[in-house]
C-alpha cells in the first residue's frame, strides 16, 4: 500500500499548490492557537485528530469564548457537516473489492475540501484498483503537511508579522473558491454553486447556525432536479 | 481554560468531525457511481462547499479574518475570479494576486 506507485503519485499530486493552499492557512492557524493560549502539543493534536480547518477555528473560538463542550460539538458539527456528503460521494469513486471495509474508515480521515476536489479532478485517469492508494497518498500527505504547518505556525509565528498571518488565512478560502469554479462544467453543479452561495447569504440572517447545511441541501437538490437529465461527468 | 479542558474540546471537535466522515463511509456502502443519489450528493456537496466559502468571505465569525474589512474580502474575491479567467485558469496567479490585493487594501492603503 505505502510502497505502491499510485501512493507515491498521490503524494506528488499533493505537493505544490494543494499543499500550499491548505498549509498556509494551517500555519496561520498554529499562530492563532498560540495567541489563544493553546500549547504546542494541543495545536499538534488539533490538526492531527480533527484535520478540518473551518471546524478547528470554530472549536478554538468557541472554547475561548467560554462555550460548553456541547456548544463546541454542535458548532463544529454544523461547520464540518459538509464532510458527510463529500465522503458519501468520494467512497464509491475509489472503492475496490481488494480493500477491506475497515480501511475506508481510516481513509475517510483524509477527506477534506482540498483532497476531495483534487481527487475528483484526476480520478478518471486512474485505474480503479489504484484509486485507493492514490487518495491515501494525496490526502495523507495533505494531512501530514497540515500538522507540520500548524506546528511551524505555532513555533515561528513570533517572527512573522500579524498582517502576513491574516493574509495567509485568506489564501485558503481563495483556493477553495478557485477549485470550486474549476467545476463550472455541468449545469447542475453551476446551479448548485451559485444557489449555495445565494442561499447562504439569505439564511445567514434567518438561521445562522444552520445556514450552511440547509443552503447546501437546497441548492444541491434544486440543481440536481432541474438538470437531472443532463449527462453526468462525475 | 485548563489544559484538560482544551484536550476535551479537541476530542469533542474530533468526534463531531470524524462522525461526519465515518457516517459518510457507512452511508455509501451500497451506493453506485451510476446512481442518481450519487449525483444528487455531489450537487449537495458542492452546494455546501460554496456556502462555506461565501460564509467565510462575507461573514467570518471566527479567526483572523475578522480583522479584515468586508470590502477588502469582496474586492479580493472578485479579483481572484477575474484573474482566474483572464490568465487561462491559472490557480497560482489567481490566489497570489487576490491575496496581495487583500493585504494591500487592509494594511497598506
Amino acid at each position: 500500500m505505502f510502497t505502491s506507485l499510485s501512493f507515491r503519485q498521490g503524494i506528488k499530486h499533493a505537493m505544490g499548490i494543494p499543499a500550499v493552499g491548505l498549509g498556509s492557512s494551517m500555519f496561520a492557524f498554529g499562530a492563532y492557537l498560540k495567541s489563544s493560549g493553546f500549547d504546542l502539543f494541543q495545536s499538534f493534536a488539533s490538526s492531527f485528530f480533527t484535520f478540518a480547518l473551518p471546524g478547528q477555528f470554530v472549536m478554538a473560538e468557541t472554547l475561548v469564548a467560554g462555550g460548553t463542550l456541547l456548544n463546541i460539538f454542535l458548532a463544529v458539527f454544523l461547520t464540518n457537516a459538509r464532510l458527510y456528503p463529500m465522503t458519501v460521494n468520494l467512497i464509491p469513486v475509489i472503492r475496490h473489492p481488494h480493500y477491506p471495509k475497515w480501511k475506508y474508515y481510516i481513509l475517510a480521515h483524509f477527506v477534506a475540501v482540498t483532497s476531495w476536489f483534487n481527487m475528483f479532478a484526476i480520478h478518471k485517469t486512474l485505474p480503479q484498483e489504484e484509486k485507493f492508494d492514490y487518495f491515501l497518498g494525496l490526502g495523507g500527505f495533505l494531512w501530514a503537511n497540515s500538522i507540520l504547518c500548524t506546528v511551524l505556525g505555532f513555533l515561528i509565528s513570533d517572527f512573522v508579522s500579524h498582517e502576513i498571518l491574516v493574509g495567509l488565512v485568506f489564501i485558503n478560502p481563495m483556493y477553495f473558491l478557485v477549485m470550486t469554479i474549476s467545476n463550472l462544467v455541468e449545469k447542475k453543479l453551476i446551479t448548485s454553486i451559485l444557489l449555495g452561495s445565494f442561499f447562504s447569504i439569505i439564511l445567514f440572517y434567518l438561521i445562522p447556525d444552520w445556514s450552511i447545511v440547509i443552503s447546501g441541501l437546497l441548492s444541491g437538490t434544486i440543481g440536481f432536479f432541474i438538470f437531472r437529465k443532463e449527462s453526468n461527468d462525475q | 481554560m485548563t489544559s484538560n479542558y482544551i484536550y476535551l474540546s479537541i476530542l469533542v471537535a474530533t468526534i463531531a468531525t470524524y462522525s461526519c466522515r465515518a457516517f459518510g463511509v457507512f452511508s455509501s456502502r451500497n451506493l453506485s457511481t451510476e446512481s442518481p443519489i450519487f449525483h444528487w450528493i455531489k450537487c449537495v456537496s458542492i452546494g455546501i462547499i460554496s456556502a462555506v466559502i461565501t460564509k467565510i468571505i462575507l461573514f467570518p465569525s471566527v479567526g483572523l479574518l475578522i480583522e479584515s474589512t468586508l470590502e477588502s474580502r469582496i474586492i479580493s474575491t472578485l479579483v481572484a475570479l477575474a484573474v482566474y479567467f483572464l490568465f487561462k485558469k491559472n490557480v497560482i496567479v489567481s490566489i497570489f494576486v487576490s491575496t496581495m490585493t487583500f493585504l494591500l487594501i487592509n494594511f497598506y492603503l
